[in-house]
């Protein structure tokens, strides 16, 4: 039980980072690779604000989390809306090549080191006979409410609704007078921001560094593709299960197979449901 | 300040990359498959390759059969094409970027599974001083001209392998199937077998070109199979032009000879991180700006593709009309012939 508590955690995370992710992948049709980096760039954003300037956990996360949005909406126009016309693989490829940038402007500023938040957990609380500390259920609930907020913008907001129009039928939002700008510096904003956030609570578990974003990547693919990429709660529920699943697989096998085990999962279920657990429409990739 | 050896080394690099772009171009930009798991076969055929040659059973491993090179490098192109094909299985009933992330996660997979079955790879300490071919006859330095002579043949090789099949009546079904796939099936053609047995094919090229790059490094580690050698690889396709015939190595001789280049200039200790830095930021800079630019590279598939298309213009609907502006200048030989 241990674990799945573990694993909870650790899927909260990365639910956070891919529903972001997914999110782009919905609206704008490329993966982004340059997602892990500004997941990365939350995390450093958060640890200096902690570390050099003492500033408060929380407000860190919400500074970074607005900071690295605003960055994320700059660099789509800058580096993305140019390009936009033509198509998924210059944007999948000029997304590589921003991240490749973004890694190198965060090793000039911030060095390769580690660097550590040193915040304390809190005390630690007993259920039962699983130990689960302040620290981390502030995690699991900070997601609950991220998630819960997302779901309400999503559903009961013009604009979230016109974000939901544009990436179930861009060519029929736009035609009925949806701004595709607008929706778009939303959907840039909001993405950068839960990456970040994914960042600084990924940074306050473990440590920060310049490889965060790269492998970070990895598994926030793996899970956008195993909720299915279309779909927004699914992903989000890939990401719960994936996490789970790798930290409940350290009790039979050894935890250096952890992510062999993640992208195993992965195949496996690209082999028997192509189109990811939790979508009910057929992908149309996998159709031929 | 700089020797021609170091210069002999960097276009070893190049040739090495050029390779892969030329193997990636294939799958890629003919195929329509786009492979991220490059680094993960590479890594298979050189583990395979020094594992099978090993005679030492000193260093703590199980497995030393101690092959012969004659027999060692033939099997290891095999078996990477067996890999392939085991790899394609699933990955070839999904499309594009579904095809990439299983691809990619595969790659992954090889590297965490090499690092973890140590007592048959050495996990992260790896092999080092291996044994090459002629090393008792040429010595030294001078080896690093031998080496680039192997990788100048290999080049020429898989050069001409990719420009048959570019040329041929697969080759064509390939970008065909890659355009317009309902099309190709209902010609009655097996696209998926077509992109099976292309998988394969690159599968038994990077696995003869393994033992070239293991001579290089002299060493074989998880880390050298980290993502960024297929990322390196596809930026120099990207650059050179996805799709053109001879892109990928003009792609791998700008890429490799600008960031070894910078690699040269002299940095204080304390300006350490920015030399780290300067290297991604650079290549990264270059796709950017390219694909801004001239999002077909600097070689386009139209330029490589004439001759065919003159003759049949309704391949040109297919291309976008960016590529109209400039045709491709190195291209033109195709042309007198």
């Amino acid at each position: 039980m241990q674990n799945v508590v573990f694993g909870l955690v650790t899927g909260s995370i990365l639910a956070i980072a891919s529903v972001g992710f997914a999110l782009v992948r919905q609206t704008e049709n490329f993966l982004n690779i340059a997602h892990g980096q500004l997941l990365a760039l939350g995390a450093f954003v958060g640890v200096v604000l902690v570390t050099e300037h003492s500033v408060n956990i929380y407000v860190a996360g919400a500074i970074s989390m607005v900071a690295v949005g605003v960055f994320g909406l700059l660099l789509a126009i800058l580096v993305f809306e140019p390009v936009r016309e033509r198509g998924g693989t210059v944007l999948l490829f000029t997304s590589i090549g921003l991240a490749l940038v973004l890694e190198a402007v965060m090793i000039a500023w911030f060095g390769t080191g580690i660097r550590l938040y040193r915040i304390s957990f809190g005390e630690q609380h007993e259920i039962g006979d699983v130990v689960i500390t302040t620290g981390e259920i502030v995690i699991v609930a900070l997601t609950a409410v991220t998630v819960l907020s997302l779901q309400l913008f999503l559903r009961r907001t013009r604009l979230g609704r016109s974000v939901r129009a544009v990436a179930s039928n861009a060519d029929l939002a736009r035609v009925r007078g949806v701004s595709a700008r607008t929706v778009s510096a939303t959907v840039w904003f909001v993405s950068a921001a839960l990456a970040a956030m994914a960042g600084v609570m990924l940074g306050v578990l473990t440590s920060v560094n310049t490889e965060m974003g790269w492998h970070n990547i990895l598994i926030i693919l793996a899970a956008a593709v195993l909720g299915g990429l279309g779909s927004i709660y699914g992903v989000l529920v890939a990401g719960l299960v994936l996490g789970i699943v790798m930290d409940v697989s350290a009790l039979y096998i050894d935890t250096s197979y952890r992510s062999v085990v993640a992208f195993g999962l992965l195949v496996l279920v690209l082999l028997v449901r192509p189109e990811g657990i939790f979508t009910l429409r057929r992908r149309q990739e996998a159709t031929v | 300040m700089t020797s021609v050896v170091f210069w002999v080394g960097v276009l070893t690099l190049v040739g090495f990359y050029g390779i892969l772009a030329m193997i990636l171009n294939m799958e890629g930009g003919w195929g329509g498959m786009w492979d991220l798991g490059t680094a993960g076969l590479l890594a298979v055929a050189s583990y395979f390759f020094v594992i099978v040659t090993l005679d030492d059973a000193m260093l703590g491993t199980r497995f030393a059969p101690g092959w012969p090179l004659w027999l060692a490098w033939p099997a290891s192109a095999v078996f990477t094409g067996i890999v392939a094909f085991l790899v394609s299985l699933p990955a070839l009933r999904l499309r594009r970027e579904y095809f990439l992330i299983t691809t990619f996660a595969f790659a992954e997979i090889i590297r965490q599974l090499i690092v973890v079955q140590d007592d048959l790879t050495r996990g992260v300490i790896g092999f080092s001083g291996l044994d090459r071919p002629f090393d008792d006859v040429v010595t030294g330095r001078d080896y690093n001209y031998v080496l680039l002579g192997l990788v100048a043949i290999g080049v020429v090789v898989v050069f001409l392998i990719t420009r048959v099949v570019a040329r041929s009546s697969f080759g064509l079904l390939l970008r065909a199937a890659r355009d317009n796939e309902a099309l190709a099936l209902s010609l009655g053609r097996k696209v998926n077998r077509m992109r099976r047995e292309t998988f394969v094919l690159a599968g038994v090229l990077i696995g003869a070109v393994a033992p070239l790059y293991l001579w290089y490094i002299r060493a074989v580690t998880p880390q050298l199979f980290a993502p960024a050698v297929t990322f390196t690889a596809w930026s120099a396709l990207v650059l050179g032009g996805l799709g053109s015939i001879a892109g990928p190595i003009l792609g791998a001789f700008l890429l490799i000879v600008f960031t070894e280049a910078v690699g040269l200039v002299d940095w204080s200790p304390d300006q350490a991180n920015l030399a780290t830095a300067l290297e991604p930021f650079l290549v990264g800079m270059l796709l950017i700006v390219v694909l801004r630019v001239r999002p077909q590279g600097l070689l386009g598939e139209r330029g490589a593709f004439r001759r065919a298309t003159r003759r049949d213009r309704s391949d040109d609907a297919t291309e976008p009309p960016a590529n109209d502006a400039l045709p491709a200048p190195a291209m033109s030989t195709p042309r007198s012939g």
